[in-house]
């Protein structure tokens, strides 16, 4: 990405920062247990793991923010300086002058009392970089550099003023003003949709190849690891497992882990007939498994002698290392993704929406008058067949979530009708509206949020059987421990409470409890997004199996493409409480014809180096809009690159046009160029 | 943000309303008969007629209210049975003094509170934290009453620095003699209020010093009393200042046993001689004076608020 290290150039001598034998423990927690690491000027270095991984307390313990109860050993040089045992001064000075750091949720990094502008220059303001009367015009000017329109009115303004995209920017303007060194980015779009992730994501390059700092990059996000690292390391219960060139981490990954984790990663170019998870669940740091951590887990090493010690990680070639008594050669690599049909509808449709629409008022503040509305589903038509998955994508605030709600009668619809087995549900009275709900169920993206802290995994499960009088008739104890099995628990887990589930397993019960009245559709709203990629790869894999078994109809709610190419027969795009695109998966991903859906998917970054520059991307200009002020014609003509003034003047007709494989909602639909 | 004010205060005005119904209505729930309350038990039969007759209570009950809420918004809110004279000029003549401690008190809470707070939260459990917590403790444990005798005792007997009768000096007039005399019964007080305020910043301030944006503020290289007293404090004040507000509201509207204890001249004192005498108009006034005051220091906490807080839209 930058003109000194595109591909991976051989790093200059002198790193800018080495890491030797750091370990960091909060009390018996071993959060991370001897890493070392180098990150040379100029380049990208990109650490990629799972939560608990020990990734973030690694970022803290090179800027040296941990915390006192932090017990930090071994050495992390700076500059000359050794942060471990420096005193608070010379931290002090290292942060402020040559260290920046971005981190994941834009919306709490800032703070909400105080204006951006100030919040971008006190760091220099502090260290008499600039002096409090240049400050303005400073920030002003790095507004600008990372594309923030009419800064000088915006450095005015607090972080609510902003959108999300817009503070993430902010936050890479204050890490990266003046000459840092060293930049230290902590899944710094992990909370942004897909387009605003490349906007940030472009912008941080650039800011980088500017400035010559070098980056740490700290994500799970195997594609934006691809994307924009040049070396990478792997990270697993707290130690470095395999290091090597981004090229060399995805072609030919050597540690067991590494390669797993390509494995059960849902592909956006591919489909594969079904992912491999890895097995179990990632360790926690106060109880690891002896020898090596990840043995348990391991399709290699589980009952070899050599993986009851923990290997060192050690050189097996220039540039690269591996942590493994079995690392696997080039022949032991990815297998061959076949390509998998999506099966096509059939029979009689058993969810059909037509025209829906669900209008929030909004109201002033004194009389509480309405004056307004949003428009947060305005007519979405959408068709799910039994046994059939439709996925229903868009980015956040597009009303796909609302669109699902409405669905299940958990709001109220403004308008449209709802059929479900050809029966209208739209206005049903409560009673039977309760008939037909247990015939539809829904499962939460929260797992850690939707289960009741204070009940038993069992009593959560059974709970719709009690709500509906089902308990005794349905089997009682004895059915439920079925469930439990059924989604890969164990009846004995019934008598726990969630907080002693992991995250996938919380899901599983999630499931588990939309299952317990025998359901024919499913609303899954984001039900993997909240995972890690090999748990999210086992929770779709049991969708797909319950699917084949129950003859389940899905309607699958997610912003992640990949996820939802995987799982889905059919596709629907959204885009401020429309539908833009509506298509089979094949179809729609291999040529999509609305201008929001090919943006979409060209901003997806591809788990492949080898794609990094081979593809066009479109990158959107602005945000999503608010759905209380939609823009004029299509929603979507302000940010769209073949608007003309007619999108502006006149909103397109969702249908299906000849010629064209989607039905789409736009004047100019067709093929990228 | 006028425009703001102005519509919060007139939101006020059915809250009022509601509460000026059940002031007057108070009148009903004391046993035996409004009138017998309002001429005192030996009046005769003469007198009853006669009173009822001047306050109309022999009209319809809704009509009754509307005649005294009437009487009421031009400032006549009856005579006091006791001494003959308005209500709303007994009440009016100790705003002055009540105000003026009710402010001290807040002020010397403040003072004790805050760096209290800020102090503990720097070490959270730490051994100075738990030291501190024991004195918020104590502070809020001890009876008021007694402390301001001890406060009496130490300062007015034994050193005799400070009268031990607090008389009510205008700061206006008089600001030395205002500190001398309002500073033992504002002692009592804001020792007592200091150990809630230091309760709520303490724990305000350990909820924002766990939030991203210190994170963020640390990673600039900020000192870390930056961190404190420009990120921290601004975020911690907003659950604070919700009750610093109403612990003013209560000192205003008077506080009973330490104005007795002090025999200084409050609203909290002139409630406790009507309620002793019975004197149901002036009861009613002074809670009325009560109402006003806890409203409109909830409006003040409101625009404060969104004074500290850009988020907060007052538009």
């Amino acid at each position: 990405m930058s003109p000194t290290s595109s591909g991976g150039a051989a790093p200059p001598d002198a790193p800018v920062l080495s890491v030797r034998d750091l370990a960091v423990s909060f009390g018996a927690g071993r959060v991370v247990r001897g890493i070392d690491f180098d990150v040379f000027p100029g380049e990208v270095l990109g650490i990629v793991g799972e939560s608990g991984s020990g990734k973030s307390v690694t970022a803290l313990a090179i800027s040296g923010l941990l915390d006192a109860s932090a017990n930090v050993s071994g050495s992390v040089r700076f500059a000359g300086l050794e942060i471990t045992t420096a005193n608070p001064e010379d931290l002090r000075h290292m942060r402020g002058v040559d260290v920046g750091m971005i981190f994941q949720d834009p919306t709490t990094t800032l703070n909400p009392v105080l204006t951006i502008g100030r919040q971008v220059t006190e760091g220099q303001v502090a260290h008499r970089l600039i002096s409090a009367e240049a400050a303005d015009a400073q920030a002003e000017a790095l507004l600008r550099e990372v594309d923030i329109p009419d800064p000088a009115a915006r450095i005015g303004q607090f972080p609510h003023q902003f959108s999300g995209g817009m503070r993430q920017r902010a936050v890479i303007a204050m890490a990266m003003a003046g000459h840092k060194k060293l930049i230290i980015a902590d899944e710094p779009t992990t909370a942004l949709d897909v387009t605003v992730q490349a906007q940030v994501l472009a912008v941080l390059a650039r800011r980088r190849a500017e400035t010559g700092a070098a980056v740490i990059l700290i994500t799970h996000d195997l594609g934006v690891v691809a994307e924009v690292a040049d070396r990478v390391a792997v990270m697993y219960a707290g130690r470095i497992v395999e290091t090597g060139t981004v090229d060399a981490i995805f072609r030919t990954p050597r540690h067991p882990y590494t390669s797993g984790l390509l494995r059960s990663l849902p592909r956006l170019d591919t489909v594969a007939e079904r992912l491999q998870p890895i097995d179990g669940q990632p360790p926690i740091a106060s109880r690891l498994p002896s020898g090596c951590a990840f043995h348990p887990r391991c399709a290699i090493g589980r009952e070899r002698p050599e993986c009851q010690t923990e290997p060192v990680l050690r050189d097996i070639a220039p540039g690269a290392s591996v942590a493994c008594h079995f690392p696997q050669s080039e022949a032991a690599t990815l297998p061959a993704r076949i390509a998998s049909e999506a099966r096509g509808a059939r029979g009689a449709p058993l969810l059909e929406i037509e025209d829906l629409r669900v209008h929030f008022p909004i109201r002033s503040r004194l009389l509480r008058r309405r004056i307004g509305w949003v428009r947060a589903v305005d007519g979405v038509n959408l068709t799910v067949h039994a046994g059939e998955t439709v996925g229903l994508v868009g980015e956040s605030g597009c009303g796909k979530t609302t669109t699902g709600r409405a669905i299940m009668g958990l709001l109220p619809a403004s308008g449209g009708r709802i059929r479900f087995d050809g029966e209208d549900i739209t206005g049903l009275p409560r009673s039977e509206l309760r008939r037909i709900r247990r015939q539809m169920q829904y499962v939460f993206q929260d797992p850690f949020a939707s289960l009741n802290p204070i009940r038993t995994a069992g009593e959560i499960v059974a709970e719709p059987l009690r709500i509906h009088g089902l308990y005794d008739q349905m089997g009682g104890d004895i059915y439920i421990g079925g469930l439990f099995e059924k989604v890969g628990l164990s009846a004995a887990m019934m008598g726990r409470l969630p907080r002693q589930f992991s995250g996938g397993q919380k899901q599983r019960i999630g499931i588990a409890r939309a299952l317990a009245l025998q359901p024919r559709l499913l609303i899954l709203d984001e039900p993997v997004a909240a995972l890690d990629v090999s748990i999210q790869a086992q929770i779709v894999n049991l969708l797909q199996d319950l699917q084949r078994e129950l003859g389940l109809a899905y309607l699958f709610v997610a912003h992640d493409l990949s996820v939802v190419r995987h799982i889905c027969d059919r596709v629907a795009v959204m885009y401020l409480g429309r539908i833009v695109e509506e298509s089979t998966r094949d179809a729609l991903y291999a040529t999509p014809v609305h201008p929001y859906t090919q943006s979409l998917l060209s901003a997806v970054p591809l788990p492949d180096p080898a794609l990094r520059n081979a593809r066009r991307r479109i990158v959107l200009r602005g945000e999503i809009p608010s759905p209380a002020r939609p823009p004029t014609g299509c929603t979507f003509h302000p940010r769209c690159f073949r608007a003309t003034a007619r999108c502006a003047a006149e909103a397109p007709v969702f249908a299906s046009y000849p010629g064209l494989p989607s039905s789409v909602a736009c004047h100019f639909p067709g093929a990228a160029e | 943000m006028t425009g703001y004010v102005l519509r919060r205060l007139l939101q006020l005005l059915p809250v009022l309303l509601l509460a000026s119904l059940g002031v007057w209505a108070m009148v009903f729930a004391v046993p035996g008969s409004p009138v017998g309350a309002l001429v005192g038990e030996n009046a005769t039969p003469e007198q009853i007629r006669e009173t009822v007759a001047r306050l109309g209570l022999d009209r319809p009950v809704l009509e009754q209210y509307w005649f005294w809420l009437l009487s009421a918004l031009h400032g006549d809110l009856g005579l006091s049975i006791q001494s003959r004279e308005p209500v709303a000029m007994l009440i009016a003549e100790r705003i002055p003094a009540t105000i003026q401690l009710g402010l001290s008190s807040t002020i010397v809470g403040l003072v004790f509170g805050i760096p209290v707070a800020i102090i503990s939260a720097l070490s959270p459990r730490g051994w100075l934290d738990r030291a501190l917590s024991g004195w918020s403790a104590l502070a809020l444990g001890v009876p008021t009453f007694w402390l301001g005798i001890l406060l009496i005792l130490l300062f007015a007997v034994t050193l005799n620095w400070l009268p031990s009768v607090s008389a009510f000096v205008p700061v206006w007039l008089d600001p030395w003699g205002a500190v001398v005399n309002t500073l033992l019964p504002a002692l009592t007080l804001g020792i007592y209020v200091s150990g809630i305020f230091a309760r709520f910043l303490r724990a305000a301030l350990l909820g924002e010093l766990k939030a991203d944006y210190v994170r963020t503020a640390r990673s600039k290289g900020l000192r870390e009393r930056d961190v404190i007293g420009r990120h921290v404090m601004r975020n911690a004040l907003l659950p604070f200042v919700t009750v610093v507000g109403l612990m003013t509201a209560s000192f205003i509207g008077g506080t009973v046993v330490t104005e007795a204890v002090f025999t200084y001249p409050g609203i909290g004192r002139l409630l406790i001689q009507a309620i002793d005498a019975r004197d149901y108009p002036l009861i009613q006034g002074c809670i009325m004076f009560i109402l006003v005051i806890y409203v409109l220091m909830n409006v003040m906490v409101d625009v404060l608020y969104a004074y500290i807080d850009p988020r907060i839209d007052y538009g």
